[in-house]
């Protein structure tokens, strides 16, 4: 006999295998176009800038290393959140082997997703360092301890989402639509500083916002971020959502299972 | 090896729901394989899922003393992007060791007998050779007590008489749960048999018994 823990590894290893796979082999390319969007997004925002006449964007920090530490980072996000949200759906197949618990596609997409990302950020950063833009981080650990925290927060909002959707089948939708302003109002491509105090203050509440700029403030050692940032409201932030997301798991599994 | 103890079960929706299952308790020996039979929508395949863990008791509780497999021949869990090799693979990795995993697949590329498809992409199999490699997988894990839903009722002949013969060759070393609606194969590979009638379970030593009851009642109605 197998201890739960020993499942629950075979079954995560299994499944990270399977995962991995299906993901990287999914489309022609599908790997390269996770370097592609970013790249793209980045390009069409130095057109707009081109167009608006080259206006100072962000202080301390030049153009393209702030844009790509903001859309990378919100893209760990989102892609956290988005990819285990659909986890349980696409693996209720799965569900026929007991072994297999609702959580675990779940937790395996959030951690791989993870991965990938990392992997992302980090040839990105080398491209642009070789192309001579100033992208070393000023304070790698701190960098690492950030994504590190926005990592967590897409996972436990995943982890929220993809459980909640067995009481509320249509949260799957609500939060697809949230994601477009989200993207714009996390300061990802657009800098929040020009914003009148009031507004800026409501966006405050936002803990990617706060992800983000850190991450910046990390990287820049000269970046003036937004009046207000802490990385310690994304902490809470990430772990509660992480809490509150395997309770439901918990709660609901069997739920879950059965839809 | 298995106790079903006061065990109920429903389907919520959203006109009322009717218990499917209404207080079921029985007890499988060792050895022992049993045949359900009952009309449609009587439960049956409730009962399998029941048995098999994929689903849970609204009340009761089912107690499993040995290792039950998935319900033979199920292919849900395929990944139609990957191939055979990859799917089997997945599974005999969620099921234990590295060292058995060879030995899974080497099993089930035996059994399912469908050449070099085997290495292609599960999305290109026809129906008969999808069931052939579901039917493969299950036959290769070891376990004590095979749950079956009209499963050897797939492929063609050949690959039917293989099957049938396979689950003959477990009978002593494993038992089986079989639903079916065919007489032949209950009587050919159960001893004993449950009688699923208006959500109650009844039990029969003998699995004739069990027919006779069941049609007994068709004729009556």
């Amino acid at each position: 006999m197998r201890t739960s823990w020993q499942v629950t590894c075979s079954v995560w290893h299994a499944m990270f295998m399977r995962e991995a796979l299906a993901r990287i082999t999914a489309a022609r390319f599908a790997w390269m176009w996770m370097l592609v969007e970013p790249i793209a997004y980045v390009v069409i925002m130095i057109g707009v800038r081109e167009v608006m006449g080259r206006v100072a964007f962000a202080s301390g920090a030049e153009f393209v290393p702030w844009l790509i530490t903001g859309i990378v980072s919100f893209n760990l996000f989102r892609d956290g959140v988005s990819r285990s949200m659909n986890a349980v759906e696409a693996n209720r197949g799965l569900f026929a082997y007991r072994q297999v618990a609702p959580v675990d596609p779940v937790l395996v997409r959030a951690f791989l997703e993870g991965m990938l990302q990392t992997v992302v950020f980090a040839i990105l950063i080398a491209g642009c360092a070789l192309l001579g833009f100033q992208i070393i981080p000023a304070d790698p650990l701190g960098v690492m301890f950030v994504w590190l925290g926005i990592w967590l927060l897409g996972a436990g909002g995943g982890l929220v989402v993809s459980s909640s959707v067995a009481l509320v089948a249509e949260v799957g939708r609500v939060v697809r639509i949230i994601m477009l302003p989200l993207f714009m109002l996390s300061g990802a491509i657009v800098p929040l500083q020009m914003l009148p105090h009031g507004v800026q203050e409501a966006l405050l509440y936002n803990p990617v916002l706060h992800g983000i700029e850190s991450i910046r403030l990390c990287f820049f050692s000269q970046y003036k971020s937004l009046y207000g940032v802490n990385l310690l409201y994304l902490w809470f932030w990430a772990l509660a959502l992480a809490a509150l997301g395997l309770a439901l798991h918990v709660r609901y599994a069997d739920r879950l299972k059965a839809q | 090896m298995i106790h079903v103890r006061n065990v109920f079960k429903r389907y919520r929706n959203h006109h009322g729901s009717d218990w499917v299952l209404r207080d079921v308790s029985f007890s499988i020996p060792r050895g022992v394989s049993v045949g359900l039979v009952g009309r449609n929508g009587a439960g049956k395949s409730t009962l399998l899922r029941l048995i098999g863990g994929m689903d849970h008791p609204d009340r009761g509780e089912i107690i499993r003393n040995c290792r039950v497999s998935w319900p033979i021949g199920l292919s849900g869990g395929f990944q139609g992007s990957m191939t055979g090799r990859q799917n089997v693979k997945f599974v005999a990795r969620i099921h234990g060791s590295g060292r058995s995993v060879d030995e899974v697949i080497r099993r089930v590329e035996e059994f399912a007998d469908i050449g070099p498809a085997f290495d292609e992409p599960v999305k290109t199999y026809s129906s008969g050779m999808k069931s052939r490699l579901a039917f493969g997988l299950s036959l290769a894990f070891d376990f004590d007590l095979y749950l079956s839903d009209e499963a050897t009722a797939v492929g063609d002949k050949v690959f039917r008489e293989k099957a049938t013969e396979a689950f003959k060759d477990r009978i002593g070393r494993a038992s089986l749960v079989i639903v079916s609606h065919s007489e032949g194969i209950l009587k050919d590979l159960c001893q004993a048999g449950i009688w699923l009638r208006k959500g109650e379970a009844l039990w029969f030593d003998s699995i004739h018994d069990a027919i006779a009851a069941y049609h007994q009642s068709l004729k009556a109605s």
